[in-house]
């Protein structure tokens, strides 16, 4: 079965990009455009990996983390930041890794594959 | 040093007797028995006696005046009269007060002792006097110099109590603040009704060190002066701070040339965040793209390209905005109608105001007619303004329901005004006198310091005004108006020029 992956971005090129790269390399998609969404369809799907972005319209990214760690059966899914802020190393200290935009796809796909 | 004595006396042989008894009393003795001896004397001599005995009644006649004539352009010499008994009443009479002590002769000695030592008494205090008249003189002149220093020196200087009132101000300062002595610092650097945050003052009064800090400071004709401000102690004898002295140097130029040159960066700073998005979103049309000719997919390929054509629009326009702000600018007035103009406005914050759940009311005034500006500008200025008072409504919580409202009215029939009002957090008489000076924010790490220093420039340049009325908890009012023709001179939107007047009130 394909793992399935949660892409929360506000940007929906990005989001448009992500779904594509992902999917092509044989993944199922969701996404997300913010936080409140974001929550409601990982509370639904269940994936097993959450890409995110630190700036959403509302709640942002890290807060997004607190709430989905709350649930417990959302707490132990995967998480990478995708973000164009500098310096977000620690803006969730659990995130698998940290990438800044704009991205290497090859690199982003290894992280994937490693992670699930 | 023996002081020195010149004898006058016809008898040379009684004269001689008289010096040898001088000289044992430590006497350094001249002697004169003529009146051209007496003369060619004190010609040579590059010091004037300190005493002159004499017998004025010499064969040729005159001494009498030219003793006048010594006392009075050396005052400080001491004269004794020594004559035979017939001359004595003629001497008293013709020299009076020009003469120490008149004594007969033959001398007695213990008179003329005691003579001599009156005279050495009076040369010891006139010596004295001299000496702290000089001192008195210097210290007149030291005091005229550090006065002349203070008011010279090319800062203001302020000498401030414990209740931080100004005890003393230099040229400087009251040129720019007024001459406002016993005033409240507080009150006249900063037209605040309270001791500021941080005041170097009051660091320095608490631990006697100097203390240096960055202020923006508002002068009595209501300019705004960045300056860097320094404070020292002044202690009394026993080593108490009384006083402070504060100098605050004007750097609002360098400050000026500073915002030249970092607007720039601080551009580009504030934009890296978009160009980051807008690159993926570019690599993103570029995969698409790629893998669409790969799979022969016509439906992404046409997709994509769409997508990397509308980045690559976008990325260029932003490119030439950053040019555009490397350099000097011109304002591209055009006329546009304030109806059509105001609505623009109301598009592009309606959402801004939905989301954060502000309501927002327009009152607009029909039919306005045109107005000349450059709407790009302006619009964003006041879009700034709009986004301000929603933020002032979003931060506050000591109301449940908030407002904004935009009117937009013809105040005269040459301008055109648009007020924003809202019902927010209101806005502290320090940050209405910072609000529109590059890099200052009151958002913390949430603000640029940029937009409002930006804003305010466009409504400037457009021969505009800015007017800022607020209350803390109650809410702020913005009122911007703007002539309805393009001002006479040729305005350009260049960072280095600042423009601060007066418009704040």
């Amino acid at each position: 079965m394909k793992k399935k992956i949660l892409v929360v971005d506000d940007d929906p090129n990005v989001v448009d990009y992500l779904v594509s790269l992902f999917e092509d390399n044989g993944y199922r998609t969701f996404s997300a455009g913010d936080a409140a969404e974001g929550l409601k369809l990982a509370k639904k799907e269940v994936p097993d990996l959450i890409t995110l972005d630190l700036e959403l319209p509302g709640e942002w990214g890290p807060r997004f983390y607190r709430k989905m760690s709350l649930e417990n059966n959302l707490k132990n899914i995967p998480v990478i930041v995708i973000s164009g802020m500098t310096g977000i190393e620690h803006a969730i200290g659990r995130a698998v890794a940290s990438i800044t935009k704009p991205f290497d796809q090859d690199e982003l796909l290894k992280i994937v594959k490693d992670t699930i | 040093m023996a002081d020195e004595i010149l004898l006058i006396d016809p008898d040379k042989g009684y004269a001689d007797a008289l010096a040898t008894y001088l000289e044992r009393r430590r006497f350094e003795v001249f002697f004169a028995d003529s009146i051209d001896n007496v003369r060619t004397l004190l010609d040579s001599l590059v010091f004037f006696p300190d005493i002159i005995l004499a017998d004025p009644f010499l064969p040729d006649l005159g001494v009498v005046n030219l003793l006048k004539q010594i006392k009075n352009s050396n005052p400080s010499i001491q004269i004794i009269i020594a004559t035979e008994n017939d001359y004595y009443d003629q001497a008293v009479e013709e020299l009076q007060s020009h003469v120490l002590a008149y004594i007969q002769k033959p001398i007695n000695s213990h008179l003329l002792n005691l003579s001599l030592k009156q005279a050495r008494e009076w040369i010891s205090l006139n010596k004295k006097l001299d000496r702290y008249t000089e001192k008195l003189a210097d210290l007149h002149n030291a005091q005229n110099l550090y006065h002349q220093l203070f008011d010279e020196v090319p800062c203001y200087i302020s000498v401030q109590d414990r209740q931080f009132r100004l005890t003393a101000t230099n040229r400087m300062f009251k040129k720019d603040f007024g001459n406002e002595i016993g005033s409240h610092c507080y009150e006249i650097y900063k037209h605040r009704t309270s001791q500021c945050i941080d005041c170097p003052v009051a660091a320095t009064f608490e631990d006697g060190e100097n203390h240096q800090t960055e202020e923006i400071v508002t002068s009595k004709s209501g300019k705004q002066y960045n300056t860097l401000t320094w404070t020292a102690p002044i202690k009394d004898s026993g080593g108490n701070i009384t006083q402070v002295i504060e100098m605050s140097t004007n750097i609002t130029q360098i400050r000026q040339l500073q915002d030249h040159l970092t607007s720039l960066g601080l551009m580009l700073g504030s934009m890296s965040h978009g160009v980051k998005g807008m690159l993926t979103a570019l690599d993103g049309g570029i995969y698409q793209l790629g893998t669409g000719i790969a799979n022969k997919d016509d439906k992404r390929i046409f997709k994509a390209f769409d997508q990397v054509k509308h980045m690559a629009a976008k990325i260029k326009d932003m490119v030439l905005e950053i040019l555009y702000y490397a350099k000097s600018r011109a304002l591209k007035y055009q006329s546009v109608d304030v109806n059509q103009f105001a609505e623009s406005i109301k598009d592009t914050v309606e959402p801004i105001a939905r989301k954060n759940n502000i309501e927002l009311n327009m009152n607009i005034s029909p039919s306005l007619g045109e107005i000349e500006i450059d709407s790009n500008w302006v619009k964003a200025a006041l879009v700034n303004f709009i986004e301000n008072a929603v933020d002032a409504c979003t931060y506050d919580q000591s109301k449940s329901e908030h407002h904004v409202e935009l009117t937009v009215c013809e105040k005269r029939p040459d301008r055109i005004c648009f007020e924003i009002r809202d019902n927010g957090m209101g806005i502290d008489q320090e940050t209405q006198d910072k609000m529109f000076t590059l890099f200052f924010t009151s958002k913390g790490s949430q603000g640029t310091g940029l937009g409002l220093f930006i804003a305010h420039r466009v409504i400037t340049q457009h021969g505009g005004s800015i007017t800022v009325e607020s209350k803390l908890l109650e809410g702020s009012w913005f009122q911007l108006c703007l002539p309805r023709k393009r001002p006479d001179q040729h305005r350009i939107i260049d960072f280095p020029e600042m423009d601060l007047n007066n418009s704040v009130k």
